[in-house]
């Protein structure tokens, strides 16, 4: 691959709470390193649009007084809350971009004084025209199920557009390859997850990996993880992951947490998306697996 | 659109100690370029006194765990820090730009190392999926380049740049 594009340039930077690493190749370094700031601008921009934490984000701004009044927020926000909201109706709520109160129960969000009523759900949520988002009733929403994939995408969107064609947008693990190079990608072992259950050959598709290795913690006596089941607001307590592969990363990144409240029944949902699924015991072991139908002659599957 | 997707399951082999799986984004002067393009940097290290260590853990609620702090001054009148933190999986190095009025302009990593199990080493491992690649051999450390699974946190990041704005306030400013 380096023989016949001339250069790779990977660069990393703390953005999104994790890591994310873009990697671009082409002949003209200046064009290269112009299209990966371009790509962490796109990414820093979606930052600033959907964090939770920063009091300024139109996340902060709904949750403050979408409800009753509704606010106007940036077309990238109106795009993600509408995917949002069609997300949750598709999977019959095991995504929900509404339990944000749970994980600020559980300290995995910070305590906001905002406004919420019991039972709220993403029904609640209305976009209207001009980009303005109501909430029908108070609900405090939290887009980091979903943000990143999104980020990754506009980030690859910006690369493309600076002339880039070839390259890795990777947010701690949500990760989109495009051009014609295939990439491998390293799943973790769930278990041991510095250790390493297997690999993935992709090209021109994202693929995204859930797991609570990294964040399971105790609250009064039980594991918890900041991966809920948006209909009853379980949470998962193993140690699996679920990979997901798809066109878009965002999509990737939302059926993730639906295979992992839905396991098989979740099957539909990515057929639809023309999604493939994979889960991980514990050991690294896959116990169930998803093919989509594929409408290309190359090998598109977990084999 | 042409799109492929292939995964190959590894073996649980027994696992060896630990080795790094390790990237370098940047050296120094790498990075001083790319944070501060076409300007020049003299190297000014910070050596801390005692009070100033506890001076920046109290401004900033993290540990200082070091008392010799690498700054460049730069020829704009900005400053230029390498700084390292440790998490319990990673130990990055990275650089701070922050410009003359002490407000950050931008954060580079420059290295990053994680640990991961031995087995990549495994000859029976490599065997696994040599061969079903496209191409005959499969160079491991230097092909590890991209890790789906679960997000890591840059929390020991934020941490450590908190840490240097506090630096910043006790022993550069002035």
């Amino acid at each position: 691959m380096k023989s016949r594009s001339n250069i790779e340039i990977r660069r990393c930077r703390p953005l999104l709470g994790t890591f994310v690493e873009i990697t671009a190749c082409g002949r003209d370094e200046r064009l290269v390193g112009r299209g990966i700031e371009a790509g962490f601008d796109a990414i820093a921009q979606v930052n600033r649009l959907m964090s939770f934490h920063d009091p300024e984000s139109d996340v902060s701004r709904m949750n403050r007084d979408a409800f009753p009044k509704g606010v106007s927020v940036h077309p990238w926000t109106w795009q993600v809350m509408k995917a949002a909201r069609r997300f949750a109706e598709e999977s019959h709520r095991a995504f929900d971009i509404t339990v944000a109160p749970l994980l600020t129960k559980w300290n995995y969000l910070p305590e906001r004084c905002y406004r919420f009523s019991p039972g709220s759900t993403s029904r609640d949520i209305f976009l209207r025209s001009n980009y303005e988002v109501f909430f029908r009733r108070a609900l405090i929403v939290d887009l980091g199920g979903i943000a990143k994939g999104f980020a990754v995408d506009r980030a690859v969107e910006a690369l493309k557009n600076n002339g880039v064609k070839t390259g890795v947008v990777n947010a701690g693990g949500d990760l989109r390859a495009f051009g014609p190079a295939s990439r491998f990608v390293y799943l973790r072992r769930p278990a041991n997850p510095t250790s390493f259950a297997g690999v993935v050959r992709l090209r021109e598709r994202a693929v995204a990996t859930s797991g609570i290795y990294f964040e399971r913690r105790k609250h009064d006596g039980h594991y918890v993880s900041p991966l809920l089941d948006g209909r009853r607001g379980q949470t998962a307590r193993e140690l699996i992951s679920v990979s997901v592969a798809a066109a878009e990363c965002m999509v990737a990144d939302v059926l993730t947490k639906v295979v992992f409240a839905l396991r098989a029944k979740a099957a539909g949902l990515l057929a639809q998306y023309r999604a493939d699924a994979l889960l991980l015991e514990r050991d690294g072991t896959p116990s169930w697996r998803f093919h989509s139908p594929c409408d290309t002659g190359d090998r598109t599957r977990f084999d | 659109m042409k799109a492929e997707f292939v995964f190959v399951a590894l073996p649980i082999s027994a696992l060896v100690a630990p080795s790094a799986f390790a990237v370098r984004y940047f050296t120094v002067e790498q990075a001083q370029q790319a944070i501060f393009p076409g300007k020049s940097f003299t190297a000014m290290p910070v050596k801390l006194t005692g009070s100033q260590r506890k001076a920046i853990q109290q401004a900033s609620g993290v540990r200082v765990l070091h008392d010799e702090q690498q700054v460049w001054r730069v020829s704009s009148g900005g400053w230029f820090i390498v700084d390292e933190v440790v998490g319990k999986h990673e130990f990055i190095t990275y650089a701070a730009g922050l410009d003359g009025d002490g407000s950050v302009r931008q954060i580079e990593i420059m290295d990053y190392r994680e640990t991961y199990g031995g087995q990549i080493r495994d000859q029976k491992w490599r065997a696994q999926f040599v061969g079903k690649t496209s191409k005959s051999t499969l160079k491991l450390d230097s092909d590890i380049k991209n890790i789906s699974g679960a997000t890591l946190s840059c929390r020991h990041i934020t941490d450590g740049v908190k840490r240097l704005l506090a630096f910043y306030e006790i022993a550069l400013k002035h």
